[in-house]
């Protein structure tokens, strides 16, 4: 029997599951071995029994986490899908400063938001912060191909092919021209690789959309940076916008050690 | 020496490039850089380059390269890809001839890489004399900017003409194919390209303090040196020195399965030493784990392991890894002079000078190097939680050939491939694996039933040297999984027990649900002929057991052996070695007595895609079993 896969969106754009669609005919590959039983992009029917769960977005909200506790229960295997369900992505930007404060300047204490849940949110999540994750696509947006061969993999019963080395590696072999040595700046020595570093191929700088590599020298990055002449605030800028989520955990560990 | 204009030259090209038969690739702008690539027209071409960014490398060693293609709605069905296309690459400098000299030696010794061998014959090299010195280049101080061999033709552009060098029949014949108006050079003209030569490598010097010769010294003395460390704090990891040294040969192999789940490739890519997964075992360990030991290991495998396994200093001076280096700590020359600065006086090692034409000429393949043999699983059964026992026989109906202590490379298609050791006595048409679950090839297996069709490639490594044991009393000690591989020499012992002396075996694990071949542990405790002892780290409540408790060093005081005699064989993981050998030493037992078989990540199998060496050593080809004295001061071997 084919494993059946459902998509659930939370807070993202939506770009991920399109990419997906974007797989035209291979979506028709794709439920050579799938069956596919919920996803509103292109399906109507919708059902509560599946295999795989595929969930996109970040975590915002108290209805939001139990809403990802039940699919959790009902999934055997739940995929996290692009930046916002791996990292928390653009929005975790909202995580330097207290939610109180983010919800005043944003609602300006509009009396239909209070007691409402849908304006009930709390700092950023990602996926992982609210249940077990068992395989990640990374990405903003995701390469669909890739999601193809982790969905590929699981359905094999094989560790998603996820590489764990930095975008170097893949921007070396496509032959590309350093972005440092045409005087811009690049997070790919700490980004995982696996978009075939497209960005830099492009000769636009790589902004880490992918997250971190498990063991990122930082240190010896943020000293290029600075070599490069970056300040320690435009240091930091680069890293909240997709991946505040590390800098978090570094300000974390750092007032653990005080 | 030859000349032609460059008119006729540029027309020579655009032949080329019309024959459809050839691809023809050269030396492009890219940006402000360089690269090697297809030709559209002779305007492309670009023989005043420095340095380009990627080397030649990759026309033999492609980044990323279909080996095999498979189909698994047959029973197997793996097929070796074919790359028959001829080709000729223009523009090559002399440095990056002499690393293409180095990677024949590297993938054409012993044995011989047929991906690698069959892209080299067809390619055509049509080299060019240094015009241009980049800025990091040093090849200078290497002695690298020169070469009368290696090419098929060496061109030097003097402007309005262009000298033409023939350095092989092959290149004399392509020219003469489309080139009727070749001139013979004039004193004058020969006087011009050696002055042009010269230049070159005169500019193309930066200091180097210690010539190549001396590096291996150097580098020796100086293993434990703080440049090391103070270098390699600025390290990214990023891999990229490896990536785009036109010496650094290292690779990995990952099977890809289409969408349709039945058809696929296994892929070769390029892989790096400074990456941090790249000594990565199964079991999740990774050998090589401080920054400061994949540094300082890229630097002694070109100055020191290659020169001593295969004659050559494994850097040509191109500058690439420096230019590319955006913390700028792999620059060769900055190194070497670190180090030189804090070195006492270095001694010249004696080089073996390179003959890989003839190895290039001479190097035949008799089997493909990467591609499985078809086998069947005869009998599977799961051992204990982890470890599942298959016996198997390969389809050719020949036995396997091994000698005890030698390990297979198994193949599911579509997973991938594993180092597994070989775990039964040389007897029959089949033989015996133990296979631990750890990884996608691993727990694959183990849902495998008889029948099912798996790919071998091997026996590799030396195994145990069987004939040296006759007649000498034996101590087997085994931790773990270890006992597999021990077993497969256990039981040659037994089945010859006349040809041996006292025979002891101690075998450990953690507790008693993890010991493996229950029925013949039985078997070897009733027997009179040996002396068996067994002990587990604890027995947790439920589990019943009774031999020793404690670790395994606790059973050598009890067991009888003469150390000053007997020959001990110890096999275990990485953490058991260091106490058990040193209870032997302390026993008074001679170094040279001691016998060991060590893990690494073996990804090929055959010395070649660098992941399970330890300092100067492959564990593939010359291990896994080691006598201790030849590897007790390698820094890298017992961590």
């Amino acid at each position: 029997m084919k494993p059946k896969v459902a998509f659930f969106d939370f807070a993202g754009c939506e770009g991920c599951q399109l990419q997906i669609a974007n797989l035209e005919e291979d979506v028709l590959k794709l439920i050579d071995i799938v069956e596919i039983v919920s996803f509103r992009e292109i399906m109507k029917e919708h059902s509560d029994e599946y295999d795989i769960a595929v969930i996109e977005g970040s975590i915002m909200r108290p209805m939001d986490e139990e809403r990802l506790k039940k699919i959790r229960k009902n999934a055997k295997i739940l995929v996290a899908l692009g930046a916002c369900a791996c990292i928390g992505s653009v929005q975790r930007m909202l995580n330097q400063w207290p939610i109180e404060e983010s919800k005043k300047i944003v609602y300006n204490n509009f009396k239909e938001t209070k007691n409402n849940p849908y304006f009930d949110n709390f700092s950023t999540k990602a996926v992982d912060e609210v249940v077990k994750v068992d395989a990640y696509v990374p990405g903003c947006p995701i390469d669909r191909n890739e999601f193809a061969r982790v969905l590929v993999a699981l359905v094999q019963g094989k560790k998603p092919p996820i590489p764990d080395y930095p975008l170097c590696v893949e921007c070396k072999k496509k032959e590309n021209v350093c972005l440092f040595e045409l005087g811009k700046f690049c997070m790919g020595p700490i980004t995982r690789a696996g978009c075939d570093a497209i960005c830099p191929t492009h000769g636009n700088e790589c902004e880490g959309c992918r997250g971190f590599i498990s063991h990122p020298e930082e240190r010896a990055y943020t000293e290029v940076l600075e070599k490069y002449g970056l300040s320690v605030e435009e240091i930091l800028q680069r890293k909240t916008m997709f991946t505040y989520r590390y800098v978090e955990k570094t300000k974390k560990e750092a007032k653990k050690d005080e | 020496m030859k000349i032609i204009s460059k008119k006729e030259f540029l027309a020579f090209i655009d032949a080329l490039i019309e024959d459809v038969s050839i691809d023809v690739e050269g030396v492009k702008a890219k940006g402000e850089k360089f690269v090697f690539g297809p030709l559209e027209s002779s305007d492309e071409l670009r023989l005043d380059h420095d340095v380009t960014i990627l080397p030649p490398k990759k026309y033999f060693l492609p980044q990323y390269e279909t080996m095999m293609t498979f189909d698994l709605s047959k029973p197997f069905s793996v097929e070796r890809v074919e790359n028959p296309k001829e080709r000729v690459i223009i523009g090559v400098h002399p440095y990056d001839i002499i690393a293409i000299k180095q990677m024949d030696t590297y993938f054409l010794d012993t044995h011989v890489d047929d991906s690698y061998l069959q892209r080299r014959k067809n390619t055509l090299i049509i080299g060019s004399n240094i015009l241009n010195v980049a800025e990091k280049a040093f090849f200078g101080d290497m002695g690298t900017g020169f070469v009368d061999s290696g090419y098929d033709l060496m061109l030097t552009d003097m402007g309005d003409k262009i000298a033409i060098d023939i350095g092989t029949e092959a290149g004399e014949k392509l020219l003469n194919k489309y080139v009727h108006s070749l001139q013979e050079a004039t004193p004058n003209d020969v006087q011009k390209v050696r002055t042009i030569i010269e230049n070159a490598s005169a500019k193309a010097k930066r200091g180097l303090l210690v010539k190549p010769e001396g590096w291996r010294d150097l580098l020796e003395k100086n293993y434990n040196s703080d440049v090391w460390k103070s270098q390699a704090e600025k390290c990214l990891g990023c891999g990229t020195c490896t990536l785009v040294c036109p010496t650094c040969f290292c690779y990995d192999i990952n099977d890809e399965i289409d969408l349709n789940l039945t058809t696929g490739k296994r892929i070769r890519t390029w892989d790096g030493c400074l990456l941090r997964d790249f000594t990565k075992v199964g079991s999740g360990e990774i050998f090589r784990e401080s920054m400061e030991d994949r540094y300082r290991h890229r630097y002694n495998r070109k100055g020191r392991y290659l020169p001593d396994m295969l004659g050559f200093v494994a850097c040509v001076g191109c500058g690439r890894c420096s230019s590319q280096c955006i913390p700028d700590i792999a620059d060769p020359v900055n190194l070497i002079n670190k180090i030189a600065e804090t070195s006492q006086s270095i001694k010249k090692s004696e080089i073996t000078p390179l003959t890989t034409e003839d190895k290039l000429v001479s190097a035949t393949v008799e089997e493909s190097l990467h591609l499985p043999r078809p086998a069947t699983l005869k009998r599977v059964e799961k051992l204990t939680e982890l470890e599942t026992f298959f016996e198997i026989e390969l389809d050719d109906g020949c036995p396997l050939g091994h000698q005890p202590g030698q390990f297979v490379e198994i193949s599911v298609m579509g997973f991938g491939e594993a180092p597994i050791s070989i775990s039964s006595a040389p007897n029959g048409n089949t033989f015996e694996l133990v296979v631990r679950r750890v990884g996608d090839v691993t727990s694959k297996l183990h849902t495998m039933k008889p029948g099912d069709k798996v790919g071998i490639r091997g026996p590799f490594g030396k195994g145990f040297d069987v004939k040296a044991l006759k007649g000498r009393d034996l101590l087997f000690i085994g931790g773990g999984l270890g006992i597999v591989p021990m077993r497969s020499l256990i039981n040659y012992v037994l089945n010859n027990r006349q040809d041996f002396g006292e025979v002891t075996i101690l075998y450990g694990c953690k507790r008693p649900c993890e010991m493996l071949f229950k029925d013949e542990v039985a078997e070897w405790e009733t027997r009179k002929d040996i002396q068996f002892m067994k002990s587990v780290d604890k027995c947790p409540e439920g589990e019943s057991w009774d031999g020793e408790i404690g670790v395994i060093t606790c059973l050598i005081p009890k067991a009888k052996f003469d150390p000053k005699s007997t020959i001990a064989i110890v096999v275990g993981p990485p953490i058991m070695y260091r106490f058990v050998i040193r209870d032997l030493l302390n026993l008074g037992m001679p170094e040279e007595n001691i016998i060991v078989s060590l893990e690494r990540r073996m990804k090929c199998g055959v010395g070649k895609c660098g992941h399970c060496q330890i300092n100067g050593i492959y564990v593939c080809k010359d291990g896994p079993v080691f006598n201790y004295k030849d590897v007790k001061d390698l820094p890298e071997a017992f961590t």
